[in-house]
């Protein structure tokens, strides 16, 4: 952990020229943000012709006025790439839309270089969980960030962000329809000392460590009906997936969410490993950490976005009844290189 | 409009490869304003027709049960509905008010049409086309929007022919409702469904007159609670696809299929009539689409509510029939439990009026086949009330494998009330 401490940050305004510090999230004199954080489906691809028929009328709701088929979204399957972190997120196989949405983003914080991540998922029986997901990975990786580069507490950041997003969700609430939208949330900083968790639902983050021995742990607890039953040691884990209604959240983001506070959790690494965020259309197949280890590692380590999707690509093949969304950063984070373009898409 | 209409569906999405029949059921529930919120009763016209010909005097009785239930009926009608009674006969002639007009109720009008109703003579044939055409123009002297009817007749329509009734059907599809009731035994099942059918109304037998005051109160309570006029199912379907039908399965069986019309260039609309607060309805609509690729993902159908407005129609509620293809047979063979409970429910309607059609004929074999077919779908759905009305007709063997004699004498009531109510379905149990 010794390692130069570079500026995240380009030094000069890439919009103005200005000299800039590290530490600001914006340019002071052209408001430019300086080192953004990347959204999965922020700008989504609009089509505006029909790539089957050419007819040029698209509904709303994505489909082609004229044939009838469905026209790929922007957010079917997206790839982000910031160098010491990077996600997948799938649609899967039996959905008709991704609604996961994550948000990445590299900081320079006191100890060092830090990389944060958000992952939602759309709770499918509320109303437009895509846009849910999206709007509250928007919102809570704004505020960590921030808060990250103010060298503000992690833990209080982490539950200003879930509030972030709890807002924004709220904004998006028609009330008197019912079923406000709403999304699962995962978030985590991962400082060069210390990751801060913090979560409602059942979107999850585990330790992959890649030392000697069986050092991979689940870091999160799912509010489930399911994760309450285990948590209360009633049924093994292993049983309790197999009760009905057993993936029926118990907390979430949104208008309707039951209240309580989210979880927030500081994990101290042991040593080298991979951190890893994922929304249930992975855990589901493969729920215990260590087989996740096994599929990671080593590649993770050097390689997460080529790891990402190769876990995607195990859920897909596992059956893909979800959406599918995996985060991966490498432990100790390691500061951007040189050349490591500024954050983009793909 | 306040609320919105609820448009729930069932179906199984996955086809096979090359598969293109798409079949969805379709839940239509209007928004549940409660008894607070009815329409203003101005908004509202109600006519009511009995059959006056000479048969109504034999027995007596049937005459008196139909000045009772008009009075009965016309008690329930709100204030401020705009409403008439009419004679029928060999021609059509208003009982209330005189002036070929609608009355406003209220308690002076509805002492005086009771009053005007209870000296109401039978006299002369039926020719119920007649009918029609007078309700048809006195409805349209008033403004109102949601416009319903009562058709109380006991005999054969024989003073017209049967294209005549049809011209005067015609006329007013689309104008009023119309729930249609036969009394006694001599009155012809096809007819009155004919026009129950056209005019979006019910039909039933009430085989004993003295039922009549309940059933018309009844009638006028529903009538009453209907909110909004005029809704239209609107089925978009992709390019190249086509809508193989649109049925009506609960509560009733009727196919909209041939009521079509044409409402954009991919787009077309069937009746449905008027809503009352908290009703729910089932559709089956089946699409026949071109196959699309595994993986690839269709619209087969945008089903929309749609009521007109001054300002144009506006969309109450929708929802989507998709259609997925997928090499999983484990997916594509799954047969969706409320379309073949639906299929199950149409069929049985269905070879009902065959086999009562069949006995009627002398074709004894086809009959007993038929309506033990009846009888194994009526036990497996759980229709009780059908299995009770066939089991008046045939003697049941063997429910489950639709077993049956058929009864040597049957009750001609008996025979109408299963002819009338074949078309009733169960709900799926959720």
């Amino acid at each position: 952990m010794t390692a130069e401490p570079e500026p995240a940050a380009p030094a000069v305004c890439p919009n103005c020229g200005r000299a800039v510090s590290a530490t600001d999230n914006f340019c002071e004199a052209c408001r430019t943000e300086l080192a953004p954080a990347v959204v999965s489906g922020d700008a989504p691809v609009t089509a505006t012709e029909c790539p089957f028929c050419h007819a040029e009328q698209i509904t709303a709701d994505g489909y082609c006025e004229s044939c009838g088929r469905r026209v790929p979204s922007g957010r079917d399957h997206l790839e982000l790439d910031l160098g010491p972190l990077a996600g997948v997120t799938d649609k899967g196989l039996r959905h008709a839309r991704n609604e996961d949405a994550m948000a990445l983003a590299t900081a320079e914080s006191a100890t060092g270089p830090a990389v944060l991540a958000v992952v939602c998922d759309g709770v499918s029986s509320s109303r437009r969980p895509d846009e849910a997901s999206l709007a509250a990975v928007q919102a809570a990786v704004r505020v960590l960030l921030a808060g990250v580069r103010a060298d503000e507490d992690l833990a209080e950041t982490s539950r200003a962000a879930v509030a972030a997003a709890q807002q924004a969700l709220a904004g998006l609430d028609e009330p008197g329809l019912g079923d406000p939208p709403s999304a699962t949330f995962v978030s985590a900083v991962m400082t060069t000392e210390a990751v801060t968790l913090c979560w409602l639902g059942d979107s999850r983050a585990y330790w992959l460590g890649s030392g000697t021995g069986s050092d991979a742990k689940q870091l999160t607890r799912d509010d489930s009906v399911a994760g309450e039953l285990v948590a209360a040691g009633l049924v093994s884990e292993a049983d309790a997936m197999d009760l009905p209604g057993a993936h029926v959240v118990t907390g979430w983001v949104g208008a309707d969410s039951p209240g309580a506070p989210p979880h927030v959790a500081t994990f101290t690494p042991p040593g080298p490993g991979v951190l890893l965020l994922c929304s249930d259309g992975l855990w589901n197949y493969q729920p215990d950490a260590a087989g996740l280890a096994g599929l990671a590692l080593p590649g993770a380590l050097g390689d997460p976005l080529g790891t990402a999707a190769v876990l995607v690509k195990f859920a897909l093949e596992a059956g893909g009844a979800d959406n599918i969304t995996v985060v991966l950063a490498p432990f100790p984070p390691r500061a951007l290189e040189p050349e490591e373009k500024p954050p983009n898409e793909r | 409009m306040s609320a919105d209409f609820t448009v729930e569906i069932a179906q199984n999405e996955y086809l096979p490869v090359g598969g293109e029949d798409v079949n969805a059921i379709v839940t239509v529930t209007s928004p549940d304003t409660g008894p607070a919120a009815p329409v203003n009763g101005r908004d509202s016209a109600e006519i009511i027709i009995i059959d006056c010909s000479g048969s109504m005097r034999s027995p007596r009785t049937k005459i008196e049960q139909a000045r009772a239930a008009t009075a009965a009926a016309v008690d329930v009608i709100r204030d401020g509905v705009a409403f008439a009674v009419i004679a029928g006969t060999n021609k059509a002639q208003p009982i209330f008010p005189l002036d070929y007009g609608l009355a406003i109720a209220d308690d002076q009008t509805r002492f005086l049409a009771k009053q005007a109703v209870a000296e109401a003579l039978p006299r002369g044939g039926t020719a119920i086309g007649q009918w029609l055409r007078l309700a048809h123009s006195m409805f349209l002297s008033h403004p109102a929007t949601l416009r319903h009817a009562i058709l109380l007749t006991d005999g054969r329509n024989e003073h017209e022919t049967p294209e005549q009734l049809g011209e005067a059907i015609s006329l007013c599809e689309g104008v009023f409702s119309c729930d249609c009731r036969g009394v006694g035994t001599d009155w012809e099942v096809g007819e009155l469904r004919r026009i129950s059918s056209a005019l979006l109304g019910t039909v039933d037998i009430v085989p004993d007159p003295s039922g009549l005051a309940a059933d018309f109160a009844a009638m006028m309570e529903t009538a009453m609670g209907k909110q909004v006029a005029d809704v239209s199912l609107r089925v978009w379907t992709p390019q190249h696809a086509t809508l193989q039908f649109v049925k009506q399965v609960a509560p009733v069986v009727e196919d909209l299929t041939g009521r079509r019309t044409q409402s954009g260039p991919q787009a077309s609309d069937y009746p449905t009539g008027a809503w009352g607060a908290g009703e729910s309805r089932d559709y089956h609509v089946c699409v026949r689409v071109t196959p699309a690729g595994v993986g690839q993902e269709m619209l087969a159908a945008r089903v929309s509510l749609v009521t007109a407005t001054p300002s144009g129609p506006e969309v109450l509620g929708q929802g989507l029939v998709r259609a997925l293809w997928t090499d999983d047979e484990a997916l594509s063979t799954r047969i969706n439990g409320s379309v073949a409970h639906y299929t199950g429910q149409a069929e049985l309607a269905q070879v009902i009026q065959e086999g009562l059609e069949a006995r009627k004929q002398g074709d004894e074999d086809t009959a007993t086949a038929k309506l033990g077919r009846a009888v194994a779908l009526a036990e497996q759905s759980g229709n009780e009330g059908t299995a009770k009305l066939l089991a008046k007709v045939v003697d049941v063997v063997d429910a489950a494998s639709g077993t049956v004699r058929l009864k040597k004498k049957v009750d001609d009531a008996d025979e109408m009330a299963l002819d009338t109510r074949s078309t009733k379905t169960v709900r799926t149990k959720k």
